[in-house]
């Protein structure tokens, strides 16, 4: 039962982060960037590459963050500004535009081979009869700072005040004197940010190929569209939701149902099983299952 | 070298067909249908299961285009009160759980195998005037179903679906059942991206999963965005543009003796940054849609 909740954990945990990023910047600019998804990639390979050249790997991670920050900036005002004017749909396609020349731009500058953080691979310890690695611990205890203080900042600051205005309602809020445009940016970086550190805390698990963004698209949307889009804390719950799912449907032994000793879900299908609470989900509740301010037809 | 150049044209025909597709239900409905490459993959994998079975090949034109009506029908379905990004996500989910299906069933798929060894069109043929005659097919198909979407869009119904894509409100307002719209656009779609693929399975005799990837969605979407959305030429003349400049690729990797990742790189490379530009500086695509039936 532990060793189940400790699955489902990390496996959150690797869909939290990027999912709350999206659904932060949804709740601001109404179009879901699939970009997000390789912002989280550049992050971690520039936080291997910078470890690579010697840096120690908080400060290169706290850079990776910083310059995945930045360019989420930039994206937003030279391309998602302009194109938001034209409408939310070609946002969307833009997004996916940028992920896949992101992922070029990747494939040929690091190769299709797949690469690691230098962490140490340590034997996983047994606390209570779960099995778990000192990186999965520190992967959860990142992510779960991380949210925390996003949390703090939205509802305990000024600036979280104006961000919640701004995605409320904006026209109202720029008439209040908040500057939306800068609110919008700052949210922007924050989610750049979130997606970057999301990309690290896998790497710290793992290895980290250039797929590694087109196999997280689904099961991190799946996630925060469960959440609601634009609902933060919403994604957290969605993040949770899938990893239960996928956790769940792989270690049933559902053979008493059909009469045999063992059958278990074929792991291939692992994967599906986001996609496939999504579109079940989405049946019957078209918003997610936290309905949003979102209302567009 | 010319032979080279009559299979990248046969390969454009294929495009054009599933351009105009998607043209169909983006461009005139206004459906983000991220999972047209599943409609495809009902055509090839109908060929695939004839061929199986050891049924004559047009039957499996008939399996393609009764399961692509199916599977269409259910995104229109899963469309009807979903908002315009979430259904978009569902249906690249859906095309994304065929894929996984294709490759896992391997009873019926093959796998990541593939099914191999479709009867060839023309097969019996000599070697030039068989690819010769499949061109001429492939063209006349892709005229046909051109010459059909523009009687389609010119008519009352392409007038409705492009009222549902402006002013969905005005259009129930008028009276227009919007459901029974996106149904109609997202079958008839879905059943010339299922001939498409069919014809795509016979002519390579091959069929696999790896044809099915979500990329392959956005390569159509670039073709259809490049061209110009809810411009039935002009789709066909981004499939043409874009197959031609990918097949230069290969040459100018030798060229320059650039790197071998290059060359799958150089794929969505060229489709997103064809995307980004011309969403940004020219959102109508090279062949803008003509606003107002006739002539303006």
């Amino acid at each position: 039962m532990l060793q189940f909740a400790a699955d489902v954990l990390v496996r959150a945990v690797d869909l939290a982060l990027i999912a709350v990023a999206l659904s932060a910047v949804y709740s601001l600019i109404s179009f879901p960037n699939v970009a997000l998804v390789q912002y989280a990639v550049v992050g971690a390979f520039l936080a291997i590459a910078m470890q690579a050249a010697g840096l120690p790997l908080f400060v290169a991670g706290a850079i990776a963050c910083a310059i995945v920050a930045g360019l989420a900036v930039v994206f937003n005002m030279v391309i998602f500004e302009r194109i938001l004017k034209i409408g939310a749909a070609n946002a969307l396609i833009a997004s996916l535009a940028l992920g896949m020349i992101l992922s070029a731009i990747f494939l040929v500058a690091f190769g299709s081979q797949p690469q690691r953080l230098d962490v140490p691979v340590t034997r996983a310890m047994n606390i209570l009869g779960a099995r778990i690695t000192i990186n999965q611990v520190y992967s959860i205890a990142m992510t779960m700072a991380a949210i925390g203080i996003y949390a703090l900042v939205l509802f305990k600051t000024p600036l979280g005040r104006q961000m919640r205005a701004t995605a409320t309602n904006a026209n109202l809020a720029l008439a209040t004197g908040i500057d939306t445009r800068k609110v919008t940016n700052i949210v922007v970086a924050i989610s750049g940010a979130l997606a970057a550190l999301g990309g690290i805390s896998l790497a710290l698990k793992g290895s980290v190929s250039i797929e590694f963004g087109t196999n997280m698209m689904l099961p991190v949307f799946a996630a925060a569209i469960l959440g609601g889009l634009g609902n933060s804390i919403g994604a957290l719950v969605g993040a949770l939701v899938i990893a239960v799912a996928e956790t769940l449907v792989t270690n049933i032994n559902f053979g008493p149902l059909f009469g045999e000793a063992f059958w278990f879900f074929p792991a291939n299908y692992a994967t599906t099983v986001s996609f496939a609470v999504l579109v079940a989900v989405l049946l019957f509740r078209p918003r997610g299952i936290f309905v949003s301010g979102v209302n567009r037809v | 070298m010319f032979d080279f150049w009559i299979h990248i044209l046969i390969i454009a025909c294929i495009y054009g067909m599933l351009a105009l597709s998607l043209n169909l239900q983006i461009g005139f409905g206004g459906l983000l249908n991220f999972g047209q490459i599943a409609l495809f993959g009902c055509g090839m994998y109908g060929a695939a299961l004839a061929f199986s079975l050891q049924w004559v090949p047009l039957a499996g034109l008939g399996i393609a285009v009764a399961v692509a009506g199916v599977l269409a029908l259910f995104l229109a379905r899963l469309g009807r009160n979903l908002g315009a990004d979430y259904w978009a996500i569902a249906t690249l989910s859906i095309a994304e759980i065929m894929r996984i299906i294709v490759t896992n069933e391997v009873q019926w798929t093959g796998g990541a195998q593939g099914v191999s060894g479709l009867s060839p069109l023309f097969g019996d043929l000599a070697r030039p005037m068989g690819q010769y005659a499949r061109l001429a097919l492939m063209a006349g198909l892709v005229l046909a179903i051109l010459a059909f979407c523009q009687i389609l869009t010119k008519s009352r119904l392409g007038l409705a679906l492009k009222v549902m894509r402006e002013e969905p409100n005005l259009a129930s307002s008028l009276g227009y059942d919007l459901n029974a719209l996106r149904r109609t656009v997202m079958v008839t779609g879905g059943v010339i991206a299922a001939i498409a693929g069919f014809f795509y399975a016979h002519y390579f005799s091959f069929v696999g999963p790896d044809q099915l990837v979500s990329a392959e969605t956005f390569f159509i979407w670039g073709m259809v965005i490049i061209g110009g959305l809810a411009n039935n030429y002009g789709v066909i003349a981004g499939a043409f543009l874009l197959q031609i400049i990918m097949a230069n690729v290969p040459f100018f990797k030798d060229a320059f003796d650039l790197p071998t990742d290059f060359v799958s790189a150089a794929r969505p490379f060229l489709i997103g940054a064809g995307i980004l530009v011309f969403l940004i500086w020219r959102p109508n695509g090279i062949f803008a849609e003509r606003v107002g039936g006739k002539r303006v």
